[in-house]
């Protein structure tokens, strides 16, 4: 309790709304009128995954009736509330199959409600890496049931995550990461009865093992954002998310618009004329005699038995390598002066246009 | 990476001039439009050959150019025999998407009341935090759509495939404009 003391006055009285909000919403799903069962409730009760769990914990406090709790309820409860949900589903989490009754029953409300307040003031003053503190023996014990649990959970509570599929990790992982927004969630899925899991390493996170699932999911994206701030120019300086989604999406959008753009301007640039040119060029690469190649003159006699020497066009494209731009050089030089064309510099589809547009001109000459 | 765009260069020309080829052989009378789809229709395809069924998006590419009755041929043609795409596991792929976005709806529908709870109170530290999951949710699904077979993927693989896609767009590009620049300098 002198924990409390020093504490911010503003953080109690928020954790006191907050238990008095929860209770509030516990009356909406349940007719449970005993003012210690609600906060046993709104604090740490486990929404069991087999009913003799729940109707156990029921009937271990005031001998209440026997309460099925409705499957379709309990997906109402997963859904309902952030922070409830991943409290509960975290309770789910830890409960392996078939658990031991005697778990439950050993608690007594009074228990919870002293852990309730004396935790989370210890929880808020930690930092947000140090909650492995709060993990007691009894917890670790039960870490190993974790994973057994994490698969139930995933089939169970698929609305609260549409990403995470299956995916089994040790509570000890989950501590792997912070979240800023869950620090209401962190005050109640923290509090919980001692001989629970705290599967949360971190304060500030989410408890559900989909949540953890979704943590290292969120991590791997980040990985990849890495690589996109080298790839897309101009995002060296944005690093949230959203923005750099933002940045690939104009960045893909734009180069989409000049491919469109490209394919237009080459279509009107090149009447279909020139794709026959392409299609005869084809043919001539393998018949070294024709007319129309004798028409070119002198200058293209001396690569035209060059070119033709290579037998296949991957000859052709390893001139690729010096870069398509000093293609366009060879084909300016080879207009103004008609010199052997380097066909190191050239593209099949660069010869193409230079057949087509050569012969011409070489006539004219 | 430098040398795997060299050699996805030198894929993408080969084929698209075949693709190109096979286009004219048809010798119909094509007006700029048509001439125009043709060329990126050809471009597209050769880009997402030459990706060799690598990479999911070059499979969704080629499956819904494969859809139009009348780029099939074409599509056949230029891809070859020995071509490793396989229609089959894409459209199956395709279907089993279909399937999942259904049954999220069924779940979806089903949970509508807790949703209009959530709503009703969202504590006001999550606010900003609920501000930027929607905006990362609107931006994920524009991607989406861009990029080819992107709405059956799940996020980390569609940043995967949206990563490869701009390389390979980025090739496309590079090609497509020197061949524009070259043309222009001859006439």
């Amino acid at each position: 309790m002198s924990h409390e003391l020093r504490n911010d006055p503003s953080l109690l009285e928020r954790q006191q709304a907050r238990m008095k909000w929860q209770q509030q919403k516990q009356q909406s799903f349940f007719n449970a009128s005993d003012h210690t069962m609600q906060n046993m409730f709104s604090t740490s009760m486990p929404l069991a995954q087999t009913n003799e769990t729940f109707t156990g914990l029921l009937s271990g406090h005031n001998g209440l009736d026997i309460v099925k709790p409705d499957p379709g309820l309990m997906e109402d409860w997963a859904g309902f509330g952030d922070h409830l949900s991943y409290g509960y589903m975290n309770q789910n989490s830890i409960m392996p199959l078939g658990a031991d009754q005697s778990f439950v029953h050993g608690n007594s409300v009074s228990v919870s409600t002293s852990v309730t307040v004396s935790v989370s003031p210890k929880k808020r003053k930690a930092d947000k890496g140090q909650s492995l503190e709060v993990v007691t023996e009894k917890e670790k014990k039960l870490k190993g049931c974790a994973e057994e649990g994490d698969s139930k959970i995933t089939h169970q509570n698929s609305n609260n995550s549409d990403k995470a599929t299956g995916d089994n990790k040790s509570s000890n992982s989950k501590g792997a990461s912070t979240n800023t927004s869950s620090k209401d969630k962190s005050k109640v899925s923290e509090v919980q009865k001692p001989d629970y899991i705290h599967v949360r390493a971190r304060r500030g996170q989410a408890t559900d093992s989909h949540s953890l699932a979704e943590r290292v999911r969120r991590e791997k994206i980040s990985e990849r954002m890495k690589y996109l701030q080298d790839l897309v120019p101009g995002c060296n300086k944005i690093t949230g998310k959203a923005g750099m989604l933002d940045e690939i999406i104009n960045y893909v959008q734009s180069l989409q618009k000049q491919v469109e753009f490209l394919s237009m301007k080459l279509a009107t640039v090149n009447p279909e004329l020139d794709f026959n040119i392409d299609n005869v060029f084809a043919k001539e690469m393998f018949q070294p005699s024709t007319s129309e190649f004798q028409g070119l003159g002198c200058t293209s006699e001396t690569p035209n038995p060059a070119y033709f020497q290579l037998n296949s066009l991957d000859q052709v494209y390893c001139g690729l390598d010096m870069g398509i731009n000093s293609a366009e050089m060879a084909l300016r030089r080879s207009l103004t002066a008609p010199m052997s064309i380097p066909e190191t510099f050239m593209d099949s589809s660069c010869f193409n246009v230079i057949s087509s547009n050569l012969s011409p001109s070489f006539f004219q000459l | 990476m430098h040398t795997s765009s060299k050699q996805l260069k030198k894929e993408f020309i080969k084929k698209w001039v075949k693709g190109l080829e096979i286009c004219c052989s048809s010798n119909k009378k094509m007006d700029v439009m048509e001439r125009k789809k043709k060329i990126k229709l050809c471009a597209d395809i050769a880009l997402a050959s030459a990706k060799n069924a690598t990479t999911s998006w070059s499979n969704a590419l080629i499956y819904n150019a494969k859809k139009d009755d009348e780029n099939a041929i074409l599509v056949d043609n230029l891809l070859g025999p020995e071509s490793r795409f396989n229609s089959q596991r894409t459209a199956h792929q395709m279907i089993t998407f279909h399937k999942r976005v259904r049954s999220k709806r069924i779940l979806k529908k089903s949970c509508t009341v807790s949703q209009r709870m959530k709503k009703a109170s969202p504590p006001a530290s999550n606010l900003a935090t609920c501000i930027a999951k929607r905006l990362v949710k609107k931006r994920t699904q524009v991607l989406k759509k861009l990029v080819p077979g992107g709405e059956a993927m799940d996020e980390y693989s569609l940043i995967k495939e949206a990563l490869d896609y701009i390389l390979s767009l980025r090739v496309q590009v590079d090609v497509m404009r020197s061949l524009a620049n070259a043309t222009e300098v001859l006439d």
